[in-house]
């Protein structure tokens, strides 16, 4: 696509025209090969001179159409029901193999739908994209100049458009990996696909909104325990995203300040034995310290020997009837307990972060504060702190965010050992030490709820969204005023 | 079932992220070609030719990963024992019988063609299309293994796995020079004599499969609903509320304890452990720690209304099952029917000491031995096949974390066994 050189301003306002305008334009004006290029891309090429585009564009056209025509289409037929014939299997002696009727795949269909109708609408861009292309090499041609040979288009892609060829790829992955996958998440919240309707076996079909109903204590089944077990296990959510974030944040700027500051002996010692802490595998440490803190774990037979128990005892903290302290199979001490490891996990990458950050401080200012008679707690209040925060700021939403959706240290923390005493959240599977993220994990895993496990990651997706938006809003404003 | 995987907690946790799927790295092919091309085209020309001849067939087949070199042997006889009819590769990988639901349920079609199975999942691998019916030499499976592990096998009278052992429950296992036998006859007369000695009666009392021997002991059922998917359960009358009673009272003797399966080995090992109930995979560690000492037998008494109730227990089987998504149903079937025929079943228990469910094998002296195969034939009559719902697990621990703990949260025992109940039985999906 070469530069935009059209006769007459097509905006009064003499901005450059956007897209459809310039589509519109170009199909209105154009010429009998740029109009014909909308349906068949490559006869418009042909008209105005580049063959090998023509050709080029043509193949990517019939790549897309042959794909509609194959899969896509047939699939967009089933799409309203997402397949009608259940599959049967008969077992013939005589061959020793199955015989299988030719069923619907409700998953397939419903994948392969969304696909075609992703290539329908690139199809339609592109088609549209081809048209004012097209306008413009006719334009070119009537002003007397000539267009570009296929050589020259290539170079035009590897220097002046470098870019285009650059960002190719990257979005065709987002698409494929992320838009995609996306839409059938999407799409399986407002279907029945759980456990009775697994394909390739039974069939699933769209309900509407029940699941979203459902969700929040209306329709049937799960109901009421459900939207129950939702709202606890959304506050903590938040409640340990939030304490997450900024224990390991303070956690680290602190241990970072104590690590560097001019008296502490060798730092790099210590800092390369926080380091060493992230070369282990995160599971591995979780799993370790779960066992640690087991009901007759190592802690425990500790803290039962020091006294620490009978302490406890003693104050009130734990009946009587225990004989342990409930590290991680109590509600409340569990929570603690997972927010207390999760500084350990946490700490050390913070700290390398901080470190870097408190470096760049200016050493002048510092020093002027120190003339003026500030103090360190001072120093740490109004520099480095609002300096780190003007920094880390976006790193501390993406942060929050992440912990909403930290999956590892609360799944492997918890998973075989905390057994929930709440009857109503026993009842929709849930415990009160659950993310929304391990939840939706067991629901999936152990039961193959695939329909409410995607209508919590809408959930969980709006919150982040919501969050961070707002967040950076708020930090916008903020950066403006710090510097 | 589940209790299995806590035994290798660490070790579980790892495999299961790599999980089964790993470790059959060579079976891509099945993944794409299931429906399309059995149904119409080889069917017609495969009809004249004789069932006999094979041709190339790959096989994948999943077990526990403590059986990869006992499988590869059978696997190999199997090949060689049919060399004559077709060119058979069969790649083994590995997957706990507990998890095998799991990993067959992503997505049955690239699941193995032939997998073990606990006989819990039985039904939801049905549901979800994952069995295949055993169609060939069914009635010399169910004629040559034991009534109750030919029951856990099938399904509205279809035979859909193929039984390979009978020793997936549990009973109780005790150290005889703390415990005489006669103690063992009760929850009462073992809590006693373990006080005296200052050790403990270990059991997990949070945990829907060992909560159930209570109730089942009392009359009580918890079962599959009609449908296959919904639980029944009755647990809130009576006498329910005197059972929730009756386990909190045992919870809160000072020789008694709670504790998952890892502490149980480990307390066992250290000595604090003087009896528990467990399955066969923790019998193995007791053994060797109390040497001449270790004893086993059905699950004790317990009192219930100053009356002594004999506790029930699940039964456990473990299967073999054929996914009917093989390309090669045919040999795929008769490979299951060869691992878990007399002379292998003799194989696992000599090599594995696998309780058998072959009847001949499970008849022979050897067997009729080993303790904890005695223990479980003992319980075997008060015990009950697994047949319950995904909603059955979370409520049945929570009720029996409330009632270890002795916390009611000022609820009655009768409210506790109703909210237990309402969770129980609450509808799986609409």
């Amino acid at each position: 696509m070469a530069e935009v050189t059209l006769s007459a301003p097509l905006r009064a306002d003499g901005k450059e025209p956007n897209f459809l305008q310039r589509f519109g334009h170009g199909f209105v004006h154009g010429d009998i090969f740029t109009k014909l290029s909308f349906l068949v891309w490559g006869l418009g090429y042909i008209g105005h001179g580049q063959l090998i585009k023509a050709v080029l564009v043509t193949l990517v056209q019939g790549l897309g159409l042959y794909y509609l025509g194959v899969a896509g289409i047939p699939n967009l037929m089933k799409f309203g029901t997402l397949g009608t014939v259940q599959m049967e299997m008969v077992f013939n002696p005589a061959t020793f193999k199955n015989e299988v009727n030719d069923y619907d795949n409700s998953f397939a269909i419903l994948l392969l739908s969304i696909i075609a109708l992703v290539v329908i609408v690139a199809m339609i861009a592109a088609a549209m994209a081809v048209v004012a292309s097209n306008y413009n090499l006719q334009q070119i041609r009537k002003a007397g100049k000539k267009t570009n040979s296929f050589v020259q288009d290539v170079r035009v892609y590897l220097n002046e458009k470098f870019y285009v060829t650059l960002l190719t790829l990257p979005v065709l992955g987002v698409v494929i990996f992320t838009i995609v996958p996306l839409f059938i998440l999407i799409a399986v919240a407002f279907t029945n696909y759980d456990q009775q309707h697994m394909p390739p076996n039974s069939l699933f079909t769209w309900v509407g909104l029940a699941n979203f109903f459902t969700l929040f204590g209306g329709g049937q089944s799960l109901s009421l325990t459900f939207g129950y077990a939702f709202g606890k296990i959304l506050i903590w959510t938040l409640v340990w995203a939030f304490f997450a974030t900024f224990t390991n944040f303070f956690g680290g700027v602190f241990l970072a300040m104590f690590i560097n500051d001019k008296k502490t002996k060798f730092p790099k010692l210590w800092r390369t034995l926080f380091v060493i802490t992230i070369a282990v595998p995160q599971f591995v440490t979780l799993l370790l310290v779960r066992n640690f803190f087991g009901d007759n774990g190592i802690f425990n037979t500790m803290m039962s020997n020091l006294g620490v128990t009978d302490l406890l005892h003693n104050i009130g903290l734990l009946s009587p009837t225990m004989d342990y302290i409930p590290f991680l199979t109590s509600n409340g001490w569990a929570q603690v307990m997972i927010i207390l490891i999760n500084i350990w996990v946490g700490v050390p990458y913070q700290m390398l972060i901080a470190t870097g950050v408190l470096m760049n401080i200016p050493a002048d200012m510092l020093e002027a504060a120190r003339i003026d008679g500030a103090n360190p707690v001072q120093m740490f209040f109004r520099i480095k702190l609002p300096y780190l925060l003007s920094v880390q700021g976006p790193a501390l939403v993406t942060d929050f965010v992440k912990n909403v959706n930290n999956f590892n240290v609360i799944y492997l923390l918890t998973q075989d050992v905390y057994v929930t005493a709440d009857q109503s959240m026993a009842a929709s599977s849930a415990k009160e030490v659950d993310l929304l993220v391990t939840w939706l994990f067991r629901l999936t895993q152990e039961q193959y709820n695939y329909k409410m496990a995607a209508v919590i990651g809408i959930m969980v997706f709006i919150i982040c969204a919501v969050f961070t938006v707002v967040c950076f809003r708020f930090i916008n404003k903020k950066e403006a005023t710090f510097s | 079932m589940r209790k299995q995987l806590s035994l290798a907690m660490a070790a579980a946790m790892a495999l299961s992220l790599a999980a089964c799927g790993g470790t059959n790295s060579s079976a891509p092919a099945d993944t794409s070609s299931t429906s399309a091309e059995t149904s119409t085209g080889e069917a017609g020309t495969d009809a004249s030719g004789e069932a006999a001849n094979w041709g190339d067939v790959t096989l994948t087949m999943w077990g526990a990963e403590e059986d990869q070199t006992m499988l590869r042997e059978m696997a190999d006889a199997f090949i060689a024992e049919n060399a004559d009819k077709g060119n058979i590769t069969i790649n083994i990988g590995a997957c706990s019988e507990a998890d095998t639901k799991d990993e067959v349920l992503k997505d049955p079609t690239a699941a193995a063609d032939v997998y073990a199975f606990a006989d819990d999942q039985l039904n939801e691998l049905v549901a979800a299309g994952a069995l295949q019916e055993v169609t060939l030499n069914a009635d010399d499976v169910k004629s040559r293994n034991l009534e109750g592990s030919v029951e856990a096998a099938s399904l509205d009278g279809k035979l859909y796995a193929y039984p390979m052992t009978a020793d997936n429950g549990y009973f109780l296992y005790y150290d005889k020079s703390v415990i005489s036998e006669e103690d063992a006859q009760t929850v009462d007369g073992i809590l006693a004599a373990a006080a005296e000695a200052g050790r403990t009666f270990d059991m997990t009392l949070n945990d829907g499969w060992y909560i159930y021997s209570f109730f089942a002991g009392a009359g009580l059922e918890a079962t599959l609903a009609d449908d296959g998917v919904n639980t029944v359960c009755n647990w809130n009358e009576e006498p329910g509320a005197d059972v929730a009673q009756a386990v909190m009272d045992i919870a809160a003797n000072s020789a008694f304890v709670s504790a998952p399966d890892a502490d149980i080995v480990s307390g066992i090992k250290s000595g604090t452990v003087c009896a528990a109930v467990s399955g066969t995979w923790n019998a193995k560690v007791a053994q060797e720690t109390w040497g001449d000492n270790y004893a086993a037998t059905k699950l004790p008494t317990y009192t219930l209304d100053g009356e002594q109730v004999q506790m029930g227990s699940f039964a456990g089987y473990k299967l073999v099952g054929v996914n009917p998504h093989s390309q090669n149903v045919g040999v795929a079937m008769m490979l299951a029917d060869y691992i878990t025929n007399e002379a292998n079943q003799q194989k696992r228990f000599e090599d594995r000491q696998l309780g058998p469910s072959n009847i001949n094998v499970n008849a022979s002296e050897a067997v009729q031995a080993a303790p904890a195969i005695a223990a479980l034939a003992a319980q075997s009559e008060f015990s009950d096949l697994q047949r319950v719902g995904a909603n059955y697990w979370d409520p049945a621990a929570s009720l029996g974390q409330i009632l270890q703990s002795g916390d009611t949260q000022g609820k009655t025992t009768q409210q506790l066994v109703d909210d237990a109940v309402a969770g129980i039985t609450a509808p799986v999906a609409q």
